[in-house]
C-alpha cells in the first residue's frame, strides 16, 4: 500500500517537475475535450426542457395533414371532441412566429385558463382583455418592454398589443422568445380565426384508444392525424439524438486532427524520461513499478485535464452562453432574441471525457516507457 | 561472491563498427573483498562494471552472484538483485535532474514503500556523511561535479548493498574528498561489504586485496 502511495506522490511531484510537459498535454486535453463537454451538455438540457414541456403538454395532439406534414385543425369539431367519453379537456392553441423589430419571436394564442403551470407571471397579471399579451422575461429584457407598454406585430394583420405582465417560465428556452396572448387575438394576427395549429387533448388514463376511435368516427372524411405524448417525446428525442450524432461526426473528425498533437505532446522530452528510466533500473526499480508510476502520471494528467475542460464548458456556457457550440443545436439562436441556452452536466459525459484523456496519454507514453524500461539500464541511460 | 566465466560484450555486432570491448575474461571476487580495476581508456572497465553489476548482459559468457548464474536471470529478478545486494557507483553521475538532492540519494527506497519522513532521515545522515549537509534540498544542476559525485555515493549506499561498484569514484573529487570516500569504503569492506573499484588513483592500492588490469578488454 505505501509502495502505491509513494509512487502516486511521486507521479504528482514528476508532474510538476515536467512542467512545460504537463501544460502542453493538459492544453492538447483540453483543447479536444472541452467543445465535446460544451455540446453534450447543451444538447442535454435543450433534450430535458423539451422534454419537460411535453411531458406538460396533451396526453393526444391533434393536426390536420396536408402534404404529409402538420397542418390546422377546423375548430367547428372542438365542441364535439369535448363531449367524448374519457376527454378530461380539449385545448385549441395557435403557435406562429411573427417578426417583433428584427427578432423572431414565437406567438402561442391560447385561453388564459388553459396556459400550462410553469408559466406564472413574475410581475403584472395575466392578459384579461383583448389585445393584452404577457411576454417572456428574457424577451421583455431584450426589447426593455415594460408593463403597460405598447407595441404593433405584423402577421397577417398588423395589431397592436398592451404588455399586461411579464412571465418566467421553468423551461427556459422556449419560453425565453414566447408572447402568449388569447387564442382569440392570435386568430386575428395570423388571420385565421377558424382554425388552430393543434389540439392538445387532456385524457383520463387508460382512455386513449377509446378517444382514438371516437375521433375517427367524427374526423373520418378529413386528413387527419393524432400523435400521442410517447411519439411527440420519440420525435424530440430522436431530433437530439441525430444533432448529437452528425456533432459527434464532426467532432470526431476534428479530434483525429488533434490526436497527433497528444502523442506529439506526450512524447515531449521522452529522451529525457529515457534516462530517467534508465537510472530508476539500475537503482532497482523494476519495469511495473515503473510503468505505475507513468500510469499514475497520466492518470493525473487525464484528471486534471478533464476537469479543467469541464470548468471550461460551464465557464463557455455560463459566461459566453455556449457561443459557436449553441448555435449547432439551435439553428435560430440569432433569429431569436438573446436567452440562456440550457445546459446540463451530467457524470457520463465526464467520465468519458476523462477515459478518453487517459487513453490519449496511456497511448502516447506507456508504450515508450515500456521500451527505456525492458532494455539494459545502460542502454537506456545513454 | 562474484564469479565471471568467458566473460564476452561485443558493441555494434551488426555494424561496421564491431568493438569487443570485454574479451574472454575470468575472474573470481571473494566476498568481502576489495578490488580494484585498471586500465588505460577504452580498455573495457565500464563495460566490465556495468555486467557485473547486472546493468548490462554479456554477449557471451556466465556471471554467478553468491552462486546464481544471473545471466539467466529476468529483467524483474535482476531488478530485485539489484535493489537488495548492488550498489553502483556511475562515472557520470546519473543523477536525475531537476530533483533535490535527498530524493536523489532515496530514490530506489520509494518503490520500497519507505515513507518519505523515513527517506529523508535516511538521506539526510548519508549526505552528513558525504558532508553535503547544507546540500540536502540543491538539484544537481546547482551542485559541483564533486558535490554530485558524492550525492551518487550517497545514492549507492542507500540501500546498504553487499556489493558496491564503483566506476572512477575519484575522478572528479577534491583530495580531501577522495580521502574520505576512501574511509568510508574500506570501513564497508570491514563491514562485510564487496567492493569493486575502477581507478587510477593510487591510494587505492593500500586497501585493495586485489587489483585487476586490463588492456583492450582482456586482462592482464
Ligand atoms: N555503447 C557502446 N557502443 C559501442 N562501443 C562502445 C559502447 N560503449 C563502449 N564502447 C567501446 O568499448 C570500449 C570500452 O569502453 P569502456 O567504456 O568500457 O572503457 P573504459 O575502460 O571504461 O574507458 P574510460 O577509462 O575512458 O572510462 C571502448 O573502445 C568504447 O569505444
Ligand atoms: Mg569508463
Amino acid at each position: 500500500m505505501n509502495k502505491h502511495i509513494n509512487l502516486l506522490l511521486l507521479a504528482a511531484e514528476n508532474l510538476l517537475r515536467h512542467r512545460t510537459k504537463t501544460i502542453v498535454v493538459c492544453l492538447c486535453v483540453i483543447a479536444i475535450l472541452s467543445p465535446f463537454i460544451t455540446a453534450i451538455s447543451i444538447s442535454e438540457g435543450i433534450r430535458e426542457q423539451s422534454l419537460a414541456s411535453v411531458e406538460e403538454g396533451g396526453d393526444l395532439y391533434l393536426t390536420f395533414d396536408e402534404f404529409g406534414r402538420n397542418t390546422s385543425v377546423p375548430l367547428k369539431y372542438l365542441e364535439e371532441i369535448r363531449t367524448i367519453f374519457g376527454v378530461k379537456k380539449a385545448v385549441p392553441r395557435i403557435i406562429g412566429r411573427a417578426y417583433f423589430q428584427n427578432k423572431l419571436v414565437v406567438i402561442v394564442g391560447i385561453n388564459k385558463e388553459d396556459i400550462p403551470d410553469s408559466v406564472s407571471c413574475i410581475s403584472g397579471r395575466m392578459f384579461e382583455n383583448p389585445n393584452e399579451v404577457i411576454i417572456g422575461n428574457e424577451l421583455a429584457r431584450h426589447f426593455h418592454l415594460r408593463i403597460g407598454d405598447q407595441f404593433s406585430m405584423r402577421g397577417q394583420q398588423r395589431k397592436v398589443f398592451t404588455a399586461a405582465g411579464v412571465f418566467t417560465p421553468d423551461s427556459g428556452i422556449w419560453g425565453a422568445s414566447l408572447l402568449f396572448m388569447s387564442f382569440k387575438d392570435a386568430g386575428e394576427l395570423f388571420g385565421k380565426p377558424e382554425v388552430a395549429t393543434d389540439i392538445q387533448i387532456y385524457s383520463i388514463p387508460g382512455h386513449n384508444s377509446e378517444i382514438a376511435t371516437d375521433l375517427y368516427s367524427i374526423l373520418m372524411n378529413e386528413p387527419y392525424r393524432l400523435q400521442d405524448k410517447q411519439i411527440i417525446e420519440l420525435f424530440v428525442k430522436k431530433g437530439f439524438l441525430l444533432k448529437e450524432g452528425i456533432f459527434t461526426a464532426l467532432y470526431v473528425v476534428a479530434f483525429a486532427l488533434g490526436i497527433p498533437a497528444i502523442l506529439v505532446a506526450s512524447g515531449f522530452g521522452l529522451s529525457d524520461r529515457r534516462k530517467e528510466i534508465g537510472i530508476m533500473k539500475a537503482t532497482g526499480w523494476n519495469t511495473l513499478e515503473v510503468l505505475e508510476l507513468i500510469t499514475f502520471e497520466q492518470l493525473l494528467i487525464s484528471l486534471l485535464g478533464a476537469t479543467i475542460a469541464i470548468l471550461l464548458s460551464i465557464f463557455w456556457i455560463r459566461v459566453f452562453n455556449g457561443i459557436f457550440i449553441g448555435q449547432f443545436f439551435i439553428a435560430e439562436i440569432t433569429l431569436l432574441p438573446k436567452f440562456t441556452v440550457p445546459s446540463k452536466f451530467l457524470p457520463l459525459p465526464f467520465l468519458l471525457s476523462f477515459f478518453f484523456a487517459l487513453l490519449l496519454t496511456m497511448v502516447g507514453s506507456i508504450y515508450s516507457s515500456w521500451r527505456a524500461s525492458s532494455v539494459s539500464p545502460v542502454v537506456a541511460m545513454k | 561472491m562474484i564469479k565471471a566465466e568467458k566473460l564476452c560484450k561485443l558493441y555494434g555486432a551488426h555494424t561496421k563498427h564491431k568493438v569487443q570491448a570485454v574479451e574472454e575474461v575470468n575472474f573470481t571476487i571473494p566476498k568481502n573483498s576489495f578490488i580494484i580495476l585498471k586500465g588505460p581508456s577504452g580498455s573495457g572497465k565500464t563495460t566490465l562494471l556495468n555486467i557485473i553489476g547486472t546493468l548490462d548482459r554479456p554477449t557471451t559468457g556466465k556471471v554467478f552472484i553468491d552462486g546464481e548464474e544471473i545471466t539467466t536471470f529476468s529483467d524483474i529478478a535482476l531488478s530485485s538483485l539489484r535493489r537488495q545486494k548492488i550498489g553502483f557507483i556511475f562515472q557520470d553521475f546519473n543523477l536525475i535532474p531537476r530533483l533535490p538532492s535527498w530524493e536523489n540519494v532515496t530514490y530506489p527506497l520509494i518503490p520500497m514503500g519507505i515513507p518519505v519522513k523515513e527517506r529523508f532521515t535516511k538521506a539526510r545522515s548519508l549526505l552528513e556523511i558525504m558532508g553535503l549537509e547544507d546540500r540536502i534540498t540543491h538539484a544537481p544542476e546547482e551542485l559541483s561535479g564533486g558535490q554530485q559525485q558524492r550525492v551518487a555515493i550517497a545514492r549507492a549506499l542507500v540501500n546498504n548493498p553487499e556489493i558496491i561498484i564503483a566506476d572512477e569514484p575519484t575522478s572528479n573529487i577534491d583530495e580531501e574528498t577522495s580521502a574520505k570516500l576512501l574511509n568510508i569504503l574500506s570501513d564497508l569492506k570491514h563491514k562485510g561489504t564487496t567492493i569493486v573499484v575502477a581507478t587510477h588513483d593510487s591510494r587505492f592500492n593500500e586497501i585493495a586485496d586485489e587489483t585487476f588490469t586490463m588492456k583492450k578488454g582482456r586482462f592482464q
